[in-house]
């Protein structure tokens, strides 16, 4: 009886702690677990009692990655609750704010934790003199990102300005022009992105899972609509529905719950490749082109072409920003200011939903009479995603061990897997 | 410890405990500098950025995040015995900051979270305790998140040395300094009468009252601070449930009410 056993204590270059247990056994997989071991923080509990104003601020601790995302989640639940509208104006600030943190992401991921992997290094910096070029493009591709949060938030990581009903601080039209002209600097090195990620071989498995992407018609939305999808499945569901429509459920190996669809018992996928199946027709031109060309359209069901989608993102979200710049510096570009728009204190009860960096993110807040909070509930793309990452994994490792691979082998290919996920271990716990 | 009269370069290892890794990320967001920053040390050990494993010997310890489980202390602990320097970065290190709001009933609000039992992955929770409260720490970088400037001027101080003393002074000055005007006149609670100075008042200048990351100032007159929200119009209440965004397992909040 052969058997292998293959452990990976606390997978380098993901966000957060996490264990991986492998056993095979005469050519079977009998285990293959992610452990999520991410110290719990409690911030479900560590709201209630709160006043609402300083949720976002708090729920914005859950992850320095995806805080801009928490941050806008909380106040389109409590602006959910209460009754609150923004102007258009605020809304593409927000806009702004999101995909800021989808260009922070997704460079710090594909570059800093995944290309590594491709290019046979254990960190991103031996590149900086293999390859200085990519290297430092990939870098200011980065900062760029953080340059937007910061303009737009006050800072890159946990954002300042964002508040209930508006925008504490705006820049000037002559910063919103020159932040476009950087974006368009940059648009030809996301599409060289998109073609060395399309050069890098990833094993071809097909995820048996959903997926679930915020979608609107016509659209790529991330922050503006309440509509969820299965994609696969092919049904939506409004974001207040979440919990009626997910079920999370405890397991002793992860400190965060896992997810399904309650219709189908599904697990599945939610990052850059669910919106990518759910919205490629409303890619920008540029984005889309990159996509075919490097052969992802939907449906596109291998986990691996997520570091691609998230590639093919970043392209389209440079195109889109730039036009939000450039029309936010004309006078009348947008309806409305971005000063926070008065409103009444009562109580209710909301559901905010956005896509994060990684994925759908759903916070639910009731509200008492006295602007308290009674009770909150945290939904986050990872916890989602936890339970069809160990699905693919055992795909994965029944492929490879059938083919006769080295446990190096597999446990190389099985971080790679993980990694394509892009697992932010903090917000799953929470 | 100082390494100016040794050649080879200061040992360095970055930890991450309970925290939302936004500190960590703060030193990946100053691109430009990382690799001057980095090419003055050896850095033996960053999960966040590499795949090596954590090595036995190293000079500097860099910590961020509060310490919430058992296997947390043994490993602060162990990075005390092995490390000259202990530098704890953000303020979940600094004072447990958000995570120790939920210290109050702690084991209360992991059973409304996880039911009777947390998963085992959770380990064995404790309250959430700031670095210091376990081992001795040589150096802090304060705020939510820290200003990765100032962790690379506490990282210059390690290897090479300063006298440079730490603000102990309330954020009011700074704050006032940048001619912004006050919260208080416009009937809005601010926490900048009592936080340690040290950020430039960044918040307050984008339009948004200090929360009281960096902590309570050592400085601080709480009760004072209380009469002038009393006198501007803001429920005293209120500033007191503010405080405990950053300062609840404070001993110096108690002490200063």
């Amino acid at each position: 009886m052969a058997v292998t056993a293959i452990s990976i204590d606390h997978i380098a270059r993901i966000e957060g702690h996490g264990n991986v247990r492998l056993v095979i056994e005469d050519g079977q997989v009998l285990t293959c677990q992610m452990e999520v071991v991410e110290p719990a923080r409690l911030f479900e509990s560590m709201v209630v009692g709160r006043p609402f104003e300083e949720v976002p601020y708090v729920a914005s601790r859950i992850c320095g990655i995806c805080s801009s995302s928490h941050v806008v989640t909380d106040l389109r639940a409590i602006e959910a609750a209460l009754g609150v509208s923004v102007t258009d104006r605020t809304a593409a600030l927000r806009e702004l704010l999101v995909y800021g943190s989808f260009l922070q992401n997704h460079a710090t991921h594909l570059f800093v934790f995944s290309a590594p992997d491709f290019l046979g290094h254990r960190s991103v910096f031996p590149l900086a003199d293999e390859n200085p070029a990519l290297f430092d493009r990939a870098l200011a591709l980065k900062a760029l990102g953080n340059e937007l949060c910061t303009a737009v938030g006050g800072r890159s990581v946990h954002p300042i300005t964002a508040v209930t009903g508006g925008f504490t601080h705006e820049l000037t039209a002559a910063e919103y022009r020159s932040l476009a002209d950087k974006m368009d600097a940059m648009a030809d090195f996301a599409v060289e992105a998109v073609d060395l990620f399309d050069g890098f071989e990833v094993p071809a498995i097909e995820t048996a899972g959903d997926m679930l992407a915020m979608v609107a018609p016509g659209r790529y939305p991330v922050c503006d609509s309440d509509t969820a999808r299965f994609v696969r499945a092919g049904y939506d569901f409004d974001c207040s529905q979440v919990e009626a429509e997910v079920e999370e459920y405890p397991v002793g190996r992860s400190a965060a719950f896992l997810a399904r669809a309650r219709r189908t018992g599904s697990p599945y996928l939610t990052a850059a490749l669910a919106r990518v199946n759910a919205s490629w027709g409303a890619l920008s031109q540029r984005a889309r082109y990159a996509a075919a060309k490097a052969g992802l359209r939907p449906p596109e069901l291998n986990p691996f072409m997520n570091n691609l989608a998230q590639a093919v993102e970043l392209v389209d979200v440079l195109d889109r920003c730039a036009g939000l710049c450039r029309r936010l510096a004309e006078p009348d570009g947008f309806e409305g200011s971005s000063e926070p728009v008065a409103f009444e204190v009562r109580a209710g009860e909301g559901v905010g939903f956005t896509e994060a960096p990684r994925g759908a993110l759903f916070h639910r807040l009731a509200i008492d009479a006295d602007g308290r909070v009674a009770r909150a509930n945290i939904l986050t793309p990872t916890a989602q995603n936890v339970a069809n990452l160990e699905a693919d994994m055992r795909l994965l490792a029944e492929k490879l061990v059938g083919e006769g691979r080295s446990e190096a082998a597999i446990r190389l290919e099985v971080e790679k897997l993980v990694r394509a996920y892009d697992p932010c271990l903090s917000c799953s716990v929470h | 410890m100082s390494a100016t009269n040794e050649k080879a370069p200061a040992r360095v290892v970055v930890v991450g405990l309970a925290s939302c890794f936004g500190c960590q990320l703060q030193i990946t967001n100053i691109e430009r500098h990382l690799l001057d920053v980095l090419g003055q040390v050896d850095l033996r050990y960053w999960q966040l950025t590499s795949s090596d494993p954590m090595p036995e010997e190293f000079d500097v310890a860099v910590i961020e995040g509060a310490v919430t489980t058992e296997e947390a202390v043994r490993t602060v602990r162990e990075l005390r015995e092995r490390a000259g320097t202990v530098i704890a970065i953000g303020a979940c290190a600094v004072t447990a900051g958000i995570p120790a709001m939920a210290a109050p009933g702690f084991a209360e609000r992991a059973a409304s979270v996880y039911g009777d039992e947390a998963p085992e992955a959770c380990g064995s929770l404790r309250p959430p305790a700031p670095v210091s409260s376990v081992i001795a720490v040589d150096h802090e970088v304060r705020c939510c998140p820290i200003d990765p400037l100032d962790f690379v001027d506490t990282l210059q101080r390690v290897l090479r040395g300063s006298n440079k003393a730490v603000p102990t002074s309330t954020l009011c000055g700074e704050c006032k300094r940048n001619e912004r005007g006050c919260f208080y006149g416009r009937e809005t609670l601010c926490l900048g009468l009592v936080t340690r100075a040290g950020c430039g008042a960044r918040c307050p200048d984008l339009g948004r009252p200090c929360n009281g990351c960096a902590g309570l100032s050592p400085d601080a007159n709480v009760a004072s601070a209380r009469a002038v929200a009393a006198r501007s119009g803001v429920d005293p209440a209120r500033l007191d449930k503010a405080l405990e965004l950053f300062n609840t397992v404070d001993p110096s909040l108690a002490s200063k009410g």
